[in-house]
């Protein structure tokens, strides 16, 4: 009885806290207005504000759309990044070489990257376990590099290694403007996921996280289940990274195909809480303000006692690593356990999950 | 080799194999540099020195979640190659940093062909490795107990094996591997801290071309993996920059058509 209370009150402070991060983030960036800086209001968004919480959002929607693949349906996939960039050089390519207005070619980001994951998952879903997470990482690299240095007669399609240049989308408020777009891109993610969760479709997804023969004896279509949940994942990925493309101004190989996303988006969603709507939008906010706190980059920051200032970045990486080791050791559902109700925070749970797991 | 055999009996993809190498090309550097010692005598330390770290990092954290999905060793091996390579900043700074013994230059002359010593002695410490490791694994009983487990872990702790030993052991001579060959990587490329990951992805080629868990396999993969890589720069025209693409675009197609390996047997 006690334990319910607790629980309760738990999920109603994750939820106020939710809220107000939310309200926070919708309503601080109206102070960068012209009209609310004539009005005397408190400027609470500088253009660094801009710069991490638009990448914020693109990390929940990463994530979030891992989720949908690897948390859901229980696939580790881990060449998601590949969508980002196709994503990206999408948009890039038509609007730097055809001259097409951004709001008309950001819509075929997510639709030819959902097209490659339904072309390549079709092989690559017949895999299972390791060897899937493998060959997904294969074609996430095989793709970056394929696109930096494919020619065409001596020049190269995709702006080569020397990257693509997009004229700058003139609007006024920019940074507002596409920090906006990228918070919808990352609220229709989590809508996605949420629908996803409560529809037939999502159920069989978990069927086949939990036995995918059980599920497809059940008369679940695991194929085209699997591809439809990679697909989907392509396309919210690709969708992110339209965005990025044209936000950005200039993508290359190491902008739109960087192979650190691909952990950090699994990271977010298992710090969260894979198999959840917003497990892991809360992990990529929490782990996204822990990188730039550790890096110095947020206007809270402390010294870290005995590290020189050159050395901080190195120091951030190693707490970093020393934490991701620390989650996936003590925490490997998540921190939403901790607020969704279903345990508490306490020394016995951490030593519970160690002994789950170990030899 | 190392990485095929961590994976294949442990079942865990070692991410951090990588910065395993890169440990081992810090090692020879340092005692060549300032010691003067011959970077070939070195490597025995560098055997030595990465077996005992990998020993240590399998029983105290890998040992932990041997039990979990699969996607939680990717993300712990990630993370400790994050430690490590950090660590490694630290300490050596982002310099680049190469070993170069008098002989490094000269070859051996064969008609009107110069075949370079360091290449060629790094071919004998590879056969040598390979034997040694296929000595190791099919004639001694730690080798047989980590066979055993391959085979079947639950078998294999009923017959009396000490798990979380033998465990620590097989990582323990991957990373041993690891080291081995990173000492020989320092005499021919520049090594910095950050240079380990393009090893752990053509780690992962090799391994698949091959097939898991056996070291014959491995070899045969290993060869496959330098042909395509030496065909893929060959392309005229391309110069070096398809050799990625096509041994990963090779790896996908056997993992789709023969994900055994090319030389191995479905179990």
């Amino acid at each position: 009885m006690v334990r319910g209370d607790s629980n309760r009150r738990w999920r109603r402070i994750f939820l106020i806290l939710a809220a107000i991060a939310g309200a926070y983030a919708l309503l601080a960036p109206l102070t960068s207005l012209d009209a609310a800086q004539s009005a005397n209001v408190p400027l609470l968004a500088d253009r660094l504000w801009f710069r991490l919480a638009t990448i914020t959002a693109m990390f929940i929607v990463m994530a979030t759309a891992w989720n949908i693949i690897g948390g859901i349906t229980g696939y580790a996939a881990f060449g998601n990044v590949a969508f980002f960039g196709i994503g990206a050089y999408t948009t890039g390519m038509l609007i730097a070489k055809a001259r097409w207005p951004f709001l008309l070619s950001l819509p075929l980001a997510p639709i030819v990257a959902a097209a490659f994951a339904a072309l390549v998952g079709l092989p690559l879903l017949r895999l299972r376990g390791h060897y899937f997470a493998v060959a997904s990482l294969g074609v996430g690299v095989a793709v970056g590099e394929l696109v930096q240095n494919i020619d065409y007669r001596g020049q190269p399609v995709f702006g080569g290694a020397s990257g693509l240049f997009l004229p700058i989308y003139a609007i006024d408020n920019r940074g507002l403007f596409f920090f906006y777009l990228m918070l919808a891109a990352a609220a229709a993610s989590i809508a996605v996921t949420w629908l996803v969760l409560r529809s037939r479709f999502g159920y069989g997804l978990i069927a086949i996280r939990e036995n995918e023969e059980a599920a497809a004896v059940l008369g679940v279509n695991t194929t085209a289940y699997k591809v439809a949940a990679f697909s989907l994942a392509a396309a919210l990925t690709g969708l992110a990274g339209g965005i990025f493309s044209q936000w950005n101004v200039f993508i290359n190989q190491d902008n739109a195909f960087p192979i650190e996303y691909n952990v950090q988006m699994i990271l977010m969603a298992l710090l969260g809480g894979t198999g959840t709507a917003f497990g892991p939008a809360a992990g990529a906010v929490l782990l996204q303000l822990l990188i730039q706190f550790l890096g110095g980059t947020l206007p809270i920051s402390i010294d870290i006692p005995f590290v020189s200032t050159t050395a901080r970045p190195v120091v951030a990486q190693i707490i970093l690593g020393l934490l991701l080791v620390a989650v996936v050791i003590f925490v490997p559902r998540g921190i939403i356990d901790f607020f969704g109700g279903r345990t508490r925070l306490s020394l016995g749970y951490l030593r519970r999950s160690l002994r789950e797991t170990s030899l | 080799m190392g990485f095929g055999l961590v994976w294949g009996v442990l079942n865990i993809v070692n991410l951090a194999h990588g910065a395993l190498v890169i440990i081992g090309g810090y090692i020879t550097w340092q005692l060549f540099s300032a010691l003067h010692i011959d970077p070939f005598l070195t490597l025995p330390v560098d055997a030595v020195a990465l077996f005992l770290l990998g020993y240590t990092m399998q029983r105290t954290v890998i040992n932990r979640i041997i039990k979990a999905p699969l996607l939680f060793t990717f993300l712990l091996t990630f993370g400790l190659n994050l430690i490590l390579v950090n660590v490694l900043l630290l300490i050596f700074g982002s310099d680049f940093r190469s070993v170069t013994p008098s002989y490094s230059g000269q070859g051996f002359e064969f008609g009107k062909i110069v075949i370079p010593y360091v290449p060629l002695i790094s071919l004998g410490v590879a056969i040598l490795l390979s034997g040694a490791l296929a000595l190791i694994l099919n004639r001694t009983r730690i080798g047989l107990a980590i066979n055993a487990i391959a085979a079947d872990r639950d078998a294999a702790q009923l017959v009396g094996i000490d798990l979380r030993h033998a465990y620590a052991v097989t990582y323990g001579l991957g990373a041993a591997c690891a080291g081995v060959a990173g000492g020989l990587i320092a005499l021919i490329q520049a090594i910095t801290p950050t240079a380990g990951e393009p090893f752990t992805l053509q780690a992962f080629v090799v391994v698949i071309l091959g097939g898991l868990g056996r070291v014959s396999a491995t070899v045969v993969g290993g060869l496959a993996f330098g042909l395509v890589e030496a065909f893929g720069q060959s392309i005229p025209g391309s110069g070096s920059v398809f050799a990625n693409a096509i041994a990963f675009g090779l790896m996908v197609l056997v993992l789709v058509t023969r994900p055994q390996g090319l030389l191995g047997r479905l179990r």
